[in-house]
């Protein structure tokens, strides 16, 4: 059996770490700041949906179900018209929150 | 557009027959080249009526639409009204008030003078006591005085007080010494009236200015005499009078003072990155907001333990977003104290006093909040500018040297413990001093935690620490019960001249504090802002003194069991009591 020259080797790793690199940009965290135009809580209060409204992308609906930030929610600490940092997940046509909070400053 | 179309017809019409004659052909061509042409210029007005037409809606995009401007969108206005009730009481120990020791030797001398202008000095005539004649004597006094003022460093002190006839007048001022026997000061009512008015504007994306208008004062008064033993030597160099940093925290005039107004600038680079520049949010932190019944301060604000003073300044903070460390954040900030003015002029020599600062808050979420700080002060005054005190008008005359600041802390949330939520807190904090050779002349030749009145002192870095925990339990029925404890050590010394507190700063106390309250919310349906609210506080402290001069960096302290009849130029407390009831309302 041949083994694969160490040339051979070093562009198999650089195009695997290529192929994760294309694979971790599709699976990719997306990142919007944008005031929150609307706030749904789910009937359980145990998710929500909050969309922003951003000049480029548009309105992007983001699915909360972090305990701290659907609190947040509850007592109104964040509520529609506050500027917000989101990073989420989009995962089967879903915008699945990572962390979602006022922009910060002051 | 009509007579064009005929124009067209005409001339398709004349190029479609055939029998046409030769000279009649040229006609024809020239009129279709001119339509042509006709043609080509009305397709090149529409062309640009088109891109008119573009242009102006892509300019009425770029514009905000009316309901975008409307005050809802970009305004936010808030604030607070308070009516406080205070029972005061305490007990003091025996001291000599230098400042009343100072003016009664003035005044008897004086009238030694004038009872017998060339005559010997009943005071100082004896041979052993400098043989003065009257007039002689007044004027030793005053040239003292003058000489004192003179006095810039420690070995100035020494040498200062060494000199024979400088000795003998310190040795004399004890016949004029005024001694204060302990006294137990009382108030059984003071009221007091606090209106705070805010307002955030979001001026443009990721700029905004956030102000705020405070007005306190004391019911039947336009001053702060009422807490700084109006009329006698004050208790606390905090609550000596208001100053730039005190400006409306202590009662003291239906003046609105612009407490807050900085501009904060986000997002920076497209980060979670903040520029914010103006008079600070450095008063009310965290986690004094339980008491105060207020939410968190956020990014903003400063360790209550550490700084509690209106400072003008400003921050650079930055806030990653680390999923195993939700809410985390840094900033530096830096605040000016005090504003020298011109300096390399023959009349001052005095610094400017500046504040810097780096806090990295590692986790912010409700079951848990930790931060840590540093700061340090720069070029500390001997006493901040103040009108009309007991001292008169005070201004920094010496610059003592810097002080160092760490503190480390955490609050949490338990929710559901038992049938309410519980808020708990624990903070340390630690001060270091480095003194330069300067002393306070004003102040008898103290210095940085150093000396006594007339004792000079060689300057030598001192350390204080301090502990602050407490508790508080939320109820379903809106009703919060806290506990606080605070222990201060003898050389502790903070920089929390504005905590909302009436006898002084407990969190800069040498000794202990205990505090208990009780806050009731009404559960009245919110109108003017989802958070607006009203609530009745009713709370207890007591101060319990180890040591003198707490929140004061001048001089050394003294054991309060060991005050007995020392010089002092305020009034020492041994303890203290305070019992206050709030009704606040928040809109």
């Amino acid at each position: 059996m041949k083994f694969p020259s160490p040339l051979a080797l070093m562009v198999a790793a650089a195009c695997a770490a290529g192929a994760l690199l294309v694979t971790s940009a599709r699976a990719e965290d997306a990142t919007i700041v944008a005031p929150v135009t609307r706030i749904e809580l789910a009937a359980d209060g145990k998710s929500a949906k909050a969309t922003l409204k951003d000049e480029k992308s548009g309105e992007v609906t983001v699915t909360i179900t972090d305990d701290l930030t659907l609190d947040k929610f509850k007592d109104k600490r964040i509520q529609e018209g506050d500027e917000i940092r989101a990073r989420f997940d989009k995962k089967d046509g879903r915008n699945s929150s990572k962390s979602f909070k006022k922009t910060a400053g002051c | 557009m009509s007579r064009i179309l005929s124009r067209c017809v005409a001339a398709a019409l004349l190029a479609a027959t055939p029998l046409a004659a030769t000279a009649a052909d040229d006609e024809i061509m020239r009129r279709i080249d001119s339509l042509s042409r006709e043609i080509e210029q009305l397709k090149a007005q529409l062309r640009a009526n088109d891109e008119k037409v573009a242009k102006a809606v892509e300019e009425a995009r770029a514009q905000p639409k009316r309901d975008d401007r409307s005050l809802d969108r970009w305004l936010t206005i808030g604030g607070d009204y308070r009516f406080r009730y205070d029972y005061l009481s305490g007990e003091t120990a025996a001291f000599t008030d230098v400042s009343s020791t100072f003016n009664n030797a003035q005044q008897r001398l004086m009238g030694d003078f004038f009872a017998n202008p060339t005559g010997l000095s009943a005071f100082f005539g004896a041979p052993q006591a400098g043989g003065m004649t009257t007039s002689q004597a007044l004027s030793a006094l005053s040239g003292f005085q003058q000489a004192m003022n003179g006095v810039r460093t420690y070995n100035d002190a020494t040498a200062f007080l060494s000199q024979p006839q400088n000795a003998g007048l310190v040795q004399g001022l004890g016949m004029f010494a005024v001694p204060v026997d302990s006294y137990k000061p009382k108030n059984e009512s003071l009221y007091t009236n606090r209106l705070r008015l805010d307002l955030h504007a979001r001026a443009t994306q990721d700029v905004s200015v956030t102000a705020r208008l405070l007005a306190y004062k004391v019911f039947g008064a336009q001053d702060d005499d009422a807490v700084v033993n109006g009329g006698a030597a004050p208790f606390f160099a905090d609550r000596v009078g208001v100053f730039d940093g005190t400006l409306a925290h202590v009662p003291s005039s239906s003046f609105l003072a612009v407490d807050r107004a900085y501009a904060t600038w986000s997002n920076i680079a497209g980060r979670d990155m903040w520029f914010s520049v103006g008079r600070r949010p450095s008063t009310n932190g965290a986690p004094g907001n339980l008491r105060l019944n207020e939410p968190r301060p956020g990014n903003g604000g400063t360790p209550a333990l550490l700084v509690d003073y209106a400072f003008d300044g400003m921050t650079l903070g930055y806030a990653p977003d680390i999923d195993g460390l939700p809410g985390a954040y840094g900033k530096i900030c830096y605040g000016r104290g005090f504003e020298s003015g011109l300096r390399h002029t023959p009349a001052n020599s005095i610094q400017d006093t500046d504040m810097f600062g780096v806090s990295v808050v590692p986790i912010d979420t409700d079951k848990l909040r930790v931060w840590t700080q540093w700061n340090r002060g720069f070029h500390i005054f001997d006493a901040p500018v103040m009108q009309g005190t007991f001292f008169g008008n005070t201004a920094p005359k010496a610059d003592l040297g810097n002080i160092d600041w760490f503190g480390a802390g955490a609050m949490g949330t338990i929710k559901k413990a038992g049938p309410g939520d519980l808020n708990w807190f624990a903070d340390v904090g630690l001060s270091v001093t480095h003194p330069n050779d300067n002393v306070s002349a004003q102040f008898g030749f103290q210095g940085l935690l150093t000396g006594g009145f007339f004792a000079p002192e060689a300057p030598s870095s001192k350390r204080g620490n301090a502990i602050y925990v407490g508790a508080r339990y939320d109820l379903p029925s809106r009703t919060k019960l806290g506990l606080e404890y605070n222990h201060g050590s003898k050389n502790w010394i903070t920089f929390a001249p504005a905590a909302d507190d009436m006898w002084t700063a407990k969190l800069g106390t040498r000794g202990n504090v205990y505090e208990a309250y009780v806050i009731q919310e009404l559960d009245a349906k919110p109108i003017s802002s989802f958070t607006s609210k009203a609530f009745f506080r009713l709370g207890f402290q007591h101060y319990d003194f180890d040591y003198t001069g707490s929140n004061n960096w001048v001089g050394a302290p003294v054991r309060i069991s060991d005050v007995n009849g020392q010089l002092m130029t305020l009034t020492p407390l041994k303890n203290a009591y305070n019992v206050y009831g709030t009704f606040e309302v928040k809109f």
